[in-house]
């Protein structure tokens, strides 16, 4: 089976910083996997290479096959990846709806203008991410840090996408909006969407993953299990900075 | 596209109204009224690129020059029929402003406002220049076919004209291409991280102004009968526009109309009062002001004003 | 050939001191200021008006004209900078009526006309041949003195160096201890007294006219887009680039044809290296 994402050598670097450093990893396609580390690990410049937000120096980037090193953002989004940010990026004047609306857009200009929007679909997504009817019309600059992760979630769908970058999508959040994340999660892990998730918040990545992987300063020092990686000796000692 | 019987009444008495302007005004109000008339084409113009894009274009008679232009040196140069020349003016600064511009679209905004003023003040060193046989040079062009005689006929010319490109403009703009240039001017990144090309929808963008500067300027220039580059290439010429349509309220189409036939009239009444320079700087002072405090102009004004009604009689 | 050399050399020096101005505000507040060129206009008035119109002595009046640039920079860096917080799109167009109004109160109080500026230092001298005025010698001197001196505060001193940093990642310099608003107010100080000085340079280079305040804006847009921004040296550097461009076009060619070539820099520069010859990578 074609591995849903598959990174082979992938080596950032930004002058004389090496930001990921020779990284090798792949997903199944249905799989949730966990990518830890302390701060400054590279976590997201991985999400980003990913992306084509940045280039990478070296090294193979290959959705679902194909290889998508060299194709522009619209263009990788277009063939299934899509991320979130650790900072929402909503469109802040938009409606809820509006701003999901940007999502399910064809990226042909006359489709944008002789078709027309899809309100029941629009509206089916934001209820599946938990939006009542009442925060349908509701300006994004309006909504909660929780309801903004749910509309950012929202947005990726609607481009179809088959494989989620999810940065940190837990920070900032009350209990509350946590769970419900994680329902959301989950419910989209049955889906068979496969996942790509960093989080600082251990326990609460712990029951999403089926595996995961920790690196540090670009490079990757243990995967395995969530259980096995969090006993690991250097993984510990990346976070607390206690030299083995 | 969600037109409700408001739109069709609302526009159907605008029409109305214009086309009975003039039993009830003077010749002279009807002359006004023209200038205001190629004033909201120019600002819808204007309006369509700038308005949602954040792409603001400091350089628009570029636009409306080459235009103007071309139509008066097809018309008046080579002979070539009114009927013709108008639709190659269009294609010609469709084109021509895509050729210049397009690299600066490409990039963020600011570099692209940086780039249209820059090109304002070549186009002017160019007709200056460039075979001043066929431009006129300095002095510009005179004798130029025009297309009506008479305010009456130039009235209703303009006016038609305008409410064509008024509809159509608005009509476009309430598409999902319309919620999509609004997306690129609150958060270009986000855009494509949805994965659309925003170097597509800016250009869509900037052909569609460039198709309505360009028929503007032409028809323009065959109402006035002559071009004075001093005139058209004038960074005041910009400014009016502008603040025709940020007075009337950007990116609703409607409001850069509402905004030029306030500004013609306004300039009009203060002309006994304040001729020349003075005209600008308390106008200028009023917009600025206004700007900084209310950005969103008389059609948000009146959208709200609307909106209270209908809340309190639900 | 000797004559191009000397001219664009002087050009350029002139060209480089507007240019600074312009771009330092663009680096480091990432904003655009279009009423740049007013400094020019109202430094060359406010010179015009204290040495021409009361007599005063000429450097007074250039030291007035610089304190006033640095005074109406402050001021609109608090009254329209600030209330707007940073939304390019208004400054953009907040400082284009601002520029138009200014020019219209200039009309009202100074008149239509244009008008010659005495020169600051009278007299000629021949250089290699080529006649040159003392101003505009003066001038250039001036200019190279200024940017060095400006250089060195950049590099070498603590405001200076909290001026890159701010320029580079705002954030970072206010996590840094760095209070951004003080460093773009004096960012804002240095734009406006290099445009009011580079202002009286250029009016009597040139002319001392209301719509004086366009060219230079174009020229130092000019150097924005092909040099790049976050390095005074390559602001430097394209300058002359421009002003020799500008000079050779003149002589060999025809004065008319004296901005077209510019544009086509720029047009050039924008398709092959839209971060321009010097810029950073990021936009």
């Amino acid at each position: 089976m074609t591995a849903a994402l598959e990174v082979t050598n992938l080596v950032k670097t930004f002058g004389g910083l090496t930001a990921t450093n020779d990284l090798s990893f792949a997903l199944e396609p249905g799989e949730s996997v966990g990518l830890i580390g302390p701060n400054g690990a590279g976590k997201t410049t991985v999400f980003s290479q990913i992306m084509g937000e940045l280039r990478q120096t070296s090294g193979s980037i290959k959705l679902f096959g194909t290889d998508i090193g060299g194709l522009s953002m619209p263009e990788r989004i277009r063939r299934g990846v899509s991320r979130t940010y650790q900072v929402p990026r909503p469109f802040a004047d938009l409606s809820v709806l509006e701003n999901i609306r940007v999502g399910f857009m064809p990226n042909s200009v006359w489709g944008m203008v002789v078709g027309r929007a899809n309100v029941e679909q629009e509206r089916d997504l934001a209820h599946e991410v938990g939006f009542n009817a009442a925060d349908l019309e509701k300006p994004a600059s309006d909504l909660s840090m929780g309801d903004l992760r749910k509309l950012e979630l929202a947005r990726t769908l609607a481009t179809g996408a088959k494989l989620l970058l999810l940065d940190e999508v837990f920070a900032g959040l009350t209990v509350g909006e946590i769970t419900q994340i994680s329902a959301l999660i989950q419910k989209l892990r049955s889906q068979g969407i496969t996942m790509l998730m960093v989080s600082h918040d251990l326990p609460a990545l712990d029951p999403l993953v089926d595996r995961v992987i920790a690196i540090e300063r670009g490079s990757m020092i243990a995967k395995g299990s969530f259980a096995e990686v969090i006993a690991n000796e250097e993984v510990r000692a990346s976070y607390l900075g206690v030299s083995a | 596209m969600g037109l409700r019987w408001y739109h069709f009444a609302a526009w159907g008495a605008f029409i109305l109204g214009l086309m009975a302007l003039p039993e009830l005004v003077s010749k002279g109000a009807l002359r006004t009224i023209i200038f205001a008339n190629y004033l909201a084409i120019f600002a819808i113009s204007w309006d369509l690129l700038s308005g949602r894009t954040g792409y603001i274009s400091f350089g628009h008679p570029f636009l409306i020059g080459i235009g103007a232009y071309t139509s008066a040196i097809l018309t008046k140069r080579f002979g070539v029929d009114v009927e013709m020349a108008i639709p190659i003016a269009v294609v010609v600064t469709m084109l021509g402003g895509l050729v210049v511009l397009l690299p600066a679209l490409r990039i963020k905004g600011s570099y692209f406002a940086l780039v249209t003023l820059a090109f304002m003040e070549l186009m002017y060193q160019l007709v200056q220049v460039i075979r001043p046989d066929l431009t006129g040079g300095t002095r510009g062009m005179s004798g130029i076919q025009t297309l009506t005689r008479g305010a009456v006929n130039g009235f209703y010319l303009s006016s038609v004209l305008m409410v064509i490109v008024a509809i159509a403009a608005w009509l476009l703009m309430r598409t999902r291409l319309g919620t999509a240039l609004t997306a690129v001017g609150l958060n270009e990144s986000a855009v494509e991280g949805s994965g659309l090309s925003t170097t597509k929808l800016k250009m869509v963008a900037f052909l569609a102004s460039a198709f309505v500067a360009g028929l503007g300027g032409a028809f323009y220039v065959h109402y006035l009968g002559s071009i004075a580059p001093r005139a058209l290439f004038d960074i005041n010429f910009v400014f009016t526009i502008i603040v025709a349509v940020l007075i009337g309220g950007a990116s609703t189409i409607i409001g850069p109309i509402i905004g030029a036939f306030f500004l013609t009239f306004l300039l009009e009444y203060l002309r006994p009062w304040l001729p020349g320079a003075e005209r600008y700087f308390i106008y200028g002072g009023i917009a600025l002001l206004l700007y900084m405090y209310q950005p969103k102009g008389i059609y948000y004004m009146l959208q709200s004003g609307w909106a209270r009604l209908k809340g309190s009689t639900s | 050939m000797i004559q191009i050399l000397i001219q664009g050399l002087l050009l350029s020096g002139l060209y480089a001191l507007i240019a600074v101005g312009f771009t330092l505000i663009f680096s480091v507040g990432r904003i655009l200021n279009l009423a740049y060129g007013a400094y020019l206009m109202l430094g060359g008035y406010m010179y015009f008006w204290i040495s021409q119109s009361m007599g005063m002595p000429k450097l007074f009046g250039v030291v007035i004209a610089v304190a006033f640039g640095v005074a109406l920079g402050i001021l609109k860096y608090q009254l329209i900078v600030k209330t707007l917080r940073g939304d390019h799109v208004a400054v953009e167009i907040s400082t284009l009526i601002l520029a138009v109004v200014l020019q219209a109160g200039v009309v009202l109080v100074f008149g239509d006309s244009s008008k010659i500026l005495l020169p600051i230092i009278p007299g000629v001298v021949y250089i290699a041949g080529v006649p040159v005025t003392y101003n505009i010698l003066a001038a250039t001197l001036a200019s190279w003195v200024i940017l060095g001196g400006l250089y060195l505060f950049i590099k070498n001193t603590h405001t200076g160096r909290a001026m890159q940093a701010v320029s580079m990642d705002t954030k970072g310099a206010a996590i840094s201890g760095i209070v951004p608003d003080h460093i773009n107010m004096i960012t804002w100080a240095i734009s406006g007294g290099l445009g009011a000085l580079g202002g009286v340079f250029f009016a009597s280079y040139t002319q001392l006219a209301p719509s004086m305040w366009v060219a230079p804006l174009i020229i130092s847009v000019a150097v924005v887009i092909v040099g790049g921004i976050g390095s005074i040296i390559g602001t430097l550097i394209v300058a002359h680039v421009v002003g020799f461009m500008e000079v050779s076009v003149v002589s060999l060619l025809s004065p008319e044809l004296r901005g077209v070539f510019t544009m086509l820099l720029i047009i050039l520069v924008l398709v092959m290296r839209p971060q321009g010859l010097f810029g950073r990578e990021e936009l």
